[in-house]
């Protein structure tokens, strides 16, 4: 007969049982940790600061200035003295590029960020009051999405002039609408969930709801977002620069130089060439980076 | 069906009213006017006999219903820089030029990325596969402009294999003039085929571990027959709701390609108009490119049923 006397605990507490012998590891930990096990992703992230150092330091590190002109050695090739050559005022490229890679940077950088504000407020308003006005806002976003964005943009350059505010409120008008539609999505999504409803159920305040599980969840949605973008800004940025409706002379972008570079290719083709490698460099290391992320961010990706 | 369609039909049209309002009012905030400098060196009475010409003489609401009343009428008006140069006419010489463009770019891109990306989804874990992703990686971040200006400066500039720029015409309009055709085709195929490479291969694999694929494999089928009548048929999907949006974009022209190549395209025009200020070109090239991207996405909605049964009716309550 078997009774309960007969068992006897031995080794065994209370607390050892509710104890967690591992680290609890957060979404972002997790995210970080996957990351970091991608070498490509891992590639682009490096050569990323690297570009983001040589924009900063880049123009000063040979001590020419971008702007002067040193006609004697107009159009030389890379040399010890000039790196990557001087352009057909005797420019040196080397700071040049670095200094139209600090525009396009930046110029993407904050055009996403106008994209991702913009598209996140309007897309939790539309998710937020619904009903007629949801219809409305997304109505409106039809209407912007039936041009082809290149249109709007170049249409928008035209009104604005070429200057580099024009460049930023061109970029960012049809771009937000992706991001609304996500936000929008996402939101309902997270309002009807059960998790959501139970903790408000257990009593979790407005505000706790909002940091806890809806901010988290948008936030990798707005990073793929961005990691989309920023490539996308960069290349439609060039591309404006080069068909003369984007930044001008003496504003210098790559979009700029590359246009430069193209007048005077047939003889000269390294004044092309090396705006052409910093501008495929920095695109492909987003790009790349951006698959990285969206593969440790994404849990429906992971295996 | 026939709701469906006359729903869809009468939002188009309110969408294009929107589009044009929109652009009417964008193009008059425009700093100055295009006759501005043309006319200021001109006596008074000249000017004003211009500005009468143009219309420019009276309000802008009045201008707007004016313009509003021709495009109904299918006028989009008239250049201000090149007189008698009319949207209409414009969009005759050069929409054939860029929709050529276009459909040879797509056709020849679908049809390698399609192939690229049933190769890789076959050869998985292979050095094809391998070969396939790095290549369309590679080929998604190198823009068109900057393959563009290389394949420019390689094969016209240094090789000398084509020429560098131009665009066959008369009668070589739609068929021939192959040689000049070949850099651009290929400067804009190659966003196409590292597209559909990526897109088909995904899909493909999702199906593969599908039940009925296991199925038909146990029932002894072979390997070709089950990839081409379950496993192709099923991963297509995805790739048809691609489709509409490449043709649409292939339709509206390739600024970028036309600008390298000095293609005598609507792109390139529209580029030119803006650069000269041409106020009423761009309106009314605005609208009509707006009208074919539409247009164009409204018939391939309309495709997606006929092809795919699955597929409901949006308007149609069960």
């Amino acid at each position: 007969m078997l009774t309960p006397d007969k068992f006897k605990v031995i080794g065994y507490t209370e607390e050892e049982a509710n104890s967690i012998c591992r680290p609890t590891i957060s979404y972002w930990q997790d995210a970080w940790r996957r990351l970091r096990k991608n070498p490509v992703a891992m590639a682009s992230l490096i050569i990323l600061g690297l570009l983001v150092i040589m924009v900063i330091i880049g123009p000063n590190l040979r001590g020419y200035d971008y702007i002067a002109m040193n006609i004697p050695d107009k159009n030389q090739g890379a040399s010890a003295k000039y790196w990557f050559g001087t352009d057909n005022m005797g420019r040196d490229l080397f700071s040049r590029i670095w200094v139209g890679a600090r525009a396009s940077l930046a110029i993407a950088l904050v055009a996403t960020m106008l994209k991702l504000v913009v598209g996140t407020l309007y897309g939790a308003a539309m998710a937020h009051f619904g009903g007629w006005v949801d219809d409305l806002l997304m109505r409106i976003i039809e209407v912007i999405n039936s041009l082809p964005s290149l249109l709007v943009t170049i249409l928008i350059m035209m009104v604005l002039g070429n200057n580099l505010f024009a460049m930023l409120v061109a970029l960012s008008i049809t771009a937000w609408c992706n991001t609304a539609r996500q936000v929008r999505g996402m939101i309902k999504q997270l309002k009807e969930s059960e998790y959501v409803y139970a903790a408000e159920v257990l009593g979790a305040s407005p505000m706790r709801i909002i940091l806890k599980h809806y901010v988290p969840n948008m936030i990798s949605i707005l990073i793929l977002d961005a990691s989309v973008a920023i490539p996308q800004f960069i290349f439609t940025e060039a591309g404006l620069s080069f068909l003369g409706i984007g930044l001008k002379t003496p504003a210098i972008s790559l979009g700029v130089l590359i246009s430069l570079g193209q007048q005077t290719m047939d003889f000269y083709p390294s004044q092309l060439f090396y705006p052409c490698v910093v501008l495929c460099v920095i695109v492909m290391a987003f790009n790349l980076l951006g698959d990285g992320l969206r593969n440790a961010l994404d849990p429906r990706l992971r295996q | 069906m026939g709701r469906y369609i006359v729903r869809r039909f009468l939002e188009m049209l309110l969408t294009l009213f929107l589009i044009a309002t929109a652009t009417f009012f964008l193009l008059e905030a425009v700093p100055g006017d295009p006759l501005s400098q043309r006319a200021d060196k001109l006596p008074v009475q000249s000017r004003e006999v211009m500005y009468k010409r143009y219309g420019l003489d009276k309000p802008v609401m009045e201008r707007y219903l004016i313009t509003m009343k021709n495009m109904a009428k299918g006028d989009f008006g008239e250049s201000f820089v090149y007189a008698g140069q009319t949207v209409g006419g414009l969009i005759h010489d050069r929409l054939p030029v860029s929709a050529r463009l276009g459909i040879q770019q797509m056709l020849l891109g679908v049809t390698v990325g399609l192939l690229l990306g049933i190769l890789a989804a076959i050869k998985r874990g292979t050095i094809a596969d391998y070969t396939v992703v790095a290549f369309s990686v590679l080929l998604i971040s190198i823009p068109h402009l900057i393959f563009g200006l290389m394949l420019q400066k390689i094969f016209a500039g240094n090789l000398r294999w084509f020429p560098t720029i131009g665009w066959p015409s008369g009668d070589e309009l739609w068929f021939g003039g192959w040689k000049y055709t070949v850099l651009p085709t290929l400067t804009g195929c190659f966003s196409y085929i590292a597209t559909y490479a990526r897109l088909l291969k995904t899909s493909m694999l999702d199906v593969v571990n599908q039940d009925y694929v296991l199925t038909a494999e146990s029932k002894g089928l072979s390997r070709g027959r089950i990839i081409r009548k379950h496993i192709l048929r099923n991963s297509f999907i995805p790739v048809m709701t691609q489709l509409p949006m490449s043709v649409a974009m292939c339709i509206t022209g390739s600024f970028f390609i036309e600008s390298i190549f000095a293609i005598p395209g609507i792109g390139q025009y529209y580029v030119t108009a803006v650069n000269n200020q041409d106020l009423s070109i761009v309106l009314g090239e605005t609208v009509l490119l707006a009208l074919l991207y539409i247009v164009v996405l409204f018939i391939t909605d309309l495709l997606y049923v006929v092809v795919d049964p699955r597929i409901s009716m949006p308007g149609r309550k069960k």
